[in-house]
């Protein structure tokens, strides 16, 4: 078994995303309760979101401080195109949500390619402060074109998911097995990605931003690719999340929205490929228990955080895999 | 297979090149000397193509390099390591390795293969074996001797199979027992492979001990070049920085 699952294969990646989607239908029939599901549903969106900031920070080596206005910019996209007459004139009909979540990754991935291009010749600080420049001025558009977006109202009225292949989101289980299934799929790309000897180039510029182009390589490129596929998924996230909420809302564009994937690749760890997944687990069930309890949600997210840095002094799943590697040392010193 | 003509280049009124010309002849090795602030590492950032220099032409094999950006006169055979050590922290020296290899290749843009599958072992080996960090191959790079990760550093120039190696102090910051295993770790490099090297070094033993032609510069300008017995009588060289040091 250990054999099976140390061989680092595409392959093997995949076998278990079927299986982790496969096991998660079952607990939505083990387990029927739909804040569970809810649950869920929120970290698979919220931990897309995240691992597509970690490809930036954990991979990159550059903290992008503006993910959030790629993440409203799917949001608002999947929103306006579904309400629009577009899909009556060009008959889309069942195949709007399908075209509506492409376009919704295709308008963040060429809104990235923009932002990137200007924001990746800039290093460390000033690199953050720029994309958090680039994400306010998202948000002050989405508030000033009223007539749009609904300003600070949102993205009131909600739209038609008309049922595409079978599966209709209106209903509880296709939404629940659709947000998981796409987000999955999504994760086994991501993962082949950072496998890839493309991934292994962004370790690089990472590691030691001056020495590749001794090396004969292009870090300008590399990076503004990185960020193009960071920002798509990012806005991939923000479409499942308005088709969950049925609207959009410009909360998701404030610079406060991009802390939040911040937090969660602090608690999960950066330096593990499903690290954010898990502090996105993290994260909502905190959310999800601490507000039903109390309304210094703020309070004890900053606690948690505090004791995660400087206890664990990493993420926790950067901690079980360090725990996990030293026990299995030992275990082989000792026979 | 190197020809510099009159290469100038100033910061601000400062002289850091002033009218240097040189022609390396292929499969030599050859160093720089001179003083802190003698231009040693600019001339190095000019002919790499790191900085542009005002005035002045660099060929390699009679094909102007002087204008093209520091990647481009690695696509034409020039590779370097560097005074502080440049290496990549999080990395195994064989991931390191790897990645320089693949980088020649353009292979770093694929997407859709694992990294752990390519096979550049042959090559790999190869370079390590030069550099003699086949024992080091799975050790964190950071967590190397400073000595090795100089090696390291060597080995990713190398990976890009360069027709001229510049190597910028590769002794700097090691104690004298060290100092002479590296020298004879470069030498041996050279014997196998005959690439053209041209070396920066503050020792004068080692210059004297290895290198087959000397430039010596001072505040810029080459003061003096020729082989080591010669540059050992030349009077201005003494006066200038010799003398000081050597009673």
């Amino acid at each position: 078994m250990i054999s099976f699952l140390k061989k680092d294969s595409f392959s093997r990646d995949a076998c278990l995303a079927l299986l982790s989607w496969v096991f998660l239908i079952v607990v939505f029939f083990i387990i029927p309760d739909p804040g569970v599901h809810d649950i869920i549903q929120k970290v698979f969106i919220l931990g897309l979101f995240a691992l597509s900031l970690n490809i930036l920070i954990g991979y990159l080596g550059l903290i992008a401080f503006g993910h959030a206005a790629f993440f409203a910019a799917g949001a608002y996209t999947l929103g306006l195109f579904l309400q629009s007459d577009f899909i009556k004139i060009y008959n889309f009909g069942s195949f709007s949500i399908p075209v509506a979540i492409l376009l919704s990754i295709l308008v963040s991935g060429v809104l990235a390619t923009f932002i990137g291009a200007i924001c990746i010749r800039l290093k460390d600080i000033y690199f953050s402060f720029l994309t958090l420049a680039f994400q306010m001025v998202i948000y002050s558009i989405i508030l000033a074109l009223v007539d749009i977006t609904g300003g600070d109202q949102g993205l009131m009225g909600g739209f038609p998911k008309p049922p595409f292949l079978g599966i209709d989101l209106s209903k509880p289980f296709d939404f629940y097995a659709f947000t998981i299934f796409i987000s999955i799929l999504v994760i086994l790309v991501l993962r082949q990605l950072i496998e890839s000897p493309f991934g292994y180039g962004l370790r690089m510029i990472r590691d030691n931003a001056e020495r590749p182009a001794a090396l004969g390589f292009n870090n300008q490129n590399h990076k503004l690719i990185a960020f193009i596929i960071a920002g798509s998924i990012a806005g991939l996230a923000g479409s499942l999340q308005a088709l969950l909420d049925v609207g959009a809302y410009p909360e998701w564009a404030f610079w406060a929205k991009s802390a939040e994937p911040l937090f969660m690749i602090l608690l999960g760890g950066m330096n593990t490929f499903l690290g954010p997944l898990m502090g996105a687990l993290i994260f909502e069930i905190l959310n999800d228990f601490v507000t039903a309890n109390t309304k210094y949600y703020g309070l004890v997210l900053g606690l948690v955080i505090l004791s995660f840095v400087l206890g664990l002094k990493q993420g926790l799943l950067d901690w079980m895999v360090i725990k996990f590697k030293e026990s299995r040392n030992k275990n082989a010193q000792n026979k | 297979m190197l020809k510099i003509n009159n290469l100038e280049k100033s910061f601000g009124g400062i002289i850091a090149t002033g009218n240097v010309t040189l022609e390396l002849q292929k499969q030599t090795i050859n160093a720089v000397i001179g003083p802190n602030g003698a231009g040693k590492t600019t001339l190095f950032n000019l002919i790499t193509g790191k900085l542009k220099p005002d005035t002045g032409k660099v060929f390699i094999e009679n094909k102007e390099i002087t204008n093209l950006d520091e990647t481009e006169t690695t696509q034409m055979g020039i590779a370097r390591a560097f005074q502080i050590t440049n290496i990549f922290p999080n990395l195994t020296v064989y991931e390191s390795i790897k990645l320089a290899i693949l980088s020649k290749h353009n292979g770093l843009n694929n997407m859709w293969t694992r990294f752990k599958d390519h096979n550049v072992n042959y090559e790999a080996d190869k370079i390590m074996k030069l550099a003699g960090l086949t024992k080091s191959k799975n050790i964190i790079s950071s967590e190397l001797s400073h000595g090795d990760q100089k090696l390291l550093d060597i080995a990713l120039a190398l990976c890009l199979k360069p027709k001229l190696l510049l190597l910028d102090e590769p002794t700097a910051g090691m104690g004298p027992e060290e100092r002479w295993k590296m020298i004879d770790r470069i030498k041996e490099l050279w014997k196998k492979t005959k690439i053209t090297i041209l070396f920066i070094e503050h020792d004068m033993d080692i210059v004297f001990g290895i290198a087959q032609k000397i430039y010596v510069l001072q505040q810029g300008a080459i003061l003096a070049e020729g082989r080591p017995k010669d540059i050992k009588k030349d009077q201005k060289v003494i006066k200038a920085y010799l003398g000081g040091g050597k009673k």
